[in-house]
């Protein structure tokens, strides 16, 4: 049986981003099967408009150019790519309720689901990351 | 080191973690079962990752040649069959009971069945290269009256040349096992 690997997002800083793309995709390219549910301010990282402008850390703006040089592909890049890779992502409706956002305000492909349908994948992962 | 023969390259030069990783994976959904892929890499961190990504595939990880900046990674597709195939050949003997022979300098003739890319990081001192894919291609360069010893990484592929060699009338041949994976004795690769 494949490895699964069950990711919460529930920060929304351009740095939180690239630790959950990252890892995500990293395992699926590794044959894991991979799922993260993004919850509270983790929504912004598959919101379709917040996703293009996560902001750095205040203070760490300068690392902006770091990302360039080392020609770290952009998040809307590492989103597209988790998706190709099959990485579900679910979003948490009890959140979207409280922000009131809808469906149509993420990425094309989502889950929409509550702490259970994150569970229910997460109750036999063998790698559990909360970010 | 000489050229060693892949079936395809893969550019990641440039590229940071994860994208090395993520591209060898569709890169070798591409390939065949055996094949061997090269991937170019300047990311420091693919050294590692390379080999952790092999190991929880199961690809087969050779090696890496560093050349200057880059890191030129390579990987074999493996076969399922390498794990699930049965073993018929009926005639075995043990890595140790190989070097004995070979420490005594018994004379016998090793062939090696591996590809040519895995045969050039390490291989038994004096062993012929003759990929399992090429072996009856070649059969008629053996002599059937040799006493010869195949061996591969796991004793799998050197089973099937096993048997397809008695097949072709030689009767003194015999499987090493597990093979490379477990050789403890003396090696030698292309650079020396």
């Amino acid at each position: 049986m494949s490895t699964k690997v069950a990711i919460i997002a529930s920060n929304a800083g351009l740095f939180d981003a690239y630790k959950v793309f990252n890892i995500a995709t990293a395992s699926a390219a590794t044959d894991a099967e991979v799922a993260i549910f993004f919850t509270f301010e983790g929504l912004n990282l598959i919101h379709k408009q917040a996703h293009h402008q996560l902001p750095l850390p205040a203070g760490a703006e300068h690392f902006a150019e770091g990302f360039k040089n080392a020609n770290i592909p952009s998040i809307p890049q590492l989103v597209e790519m988790a998706q190709e890779l099959g990485v579900k992502i679910i979003a948490c409706q009890m959140t979207m309720d409280v922000m009131n956002l809808k469906k149509e305000d993420f990425i094309e492909g989502i889950e929409v689901g509550g702490a259970v349908t994150f569970l229910d994948f997460a109750k036999d992962a063998n790698v559990s990351l909360t970010f | 080191m000489p050229e060693i023969k892949t079936n395809m390259t893969l550019d990641c030069k440039g590229l940071a973690c994860p994208m090395p990783i993520v591209k060898t994976k569709k890169a070798i959904d591409q390939l065949e079962e055996g094949q061997v892929i090269e991937v170019q890499a300047t990311d420091k961190g693919s050294l590692a990752d390379i080999q952790g990504w092999a190991k929880n595939t199961g690809h087969h990880y050779l090696g890496t040649v560093e050349d200057g900046d880059v890191l030129r990674h390579y990987i074999r597709k493996s076969r399922p069959a390498e794990v699930k195939e049965e073993k018929k050949h009926p005639h075995c003997v043990s890595n140790e009971d190989l070097a004995k022979k070979l420490a005594a300098n018994d004379k016998i003739t090793v062939i090696d069945v591996r590809e040519p890319a895995e045969y050039s990081f390490n291989r038994i001192p004096g062993s012929i290269s003759i990929p399992l894919g090429e072996l009856e291609d070649h059969v008629h360069e053996l002599n059937p009256e040799d006493e010869i010893y195949v061996v591969c990484r796991t004793g799998n592929r050197s089973d099937m040349a096993c048997r397809l060699l008695s097949e072709k009338g030689f009767n003194q041949v015999k499987n090493v096992e597990p093979g490379m994976s477990g050789w403890t004795g003396p090696l030698e690769n292309a650079e020396k």
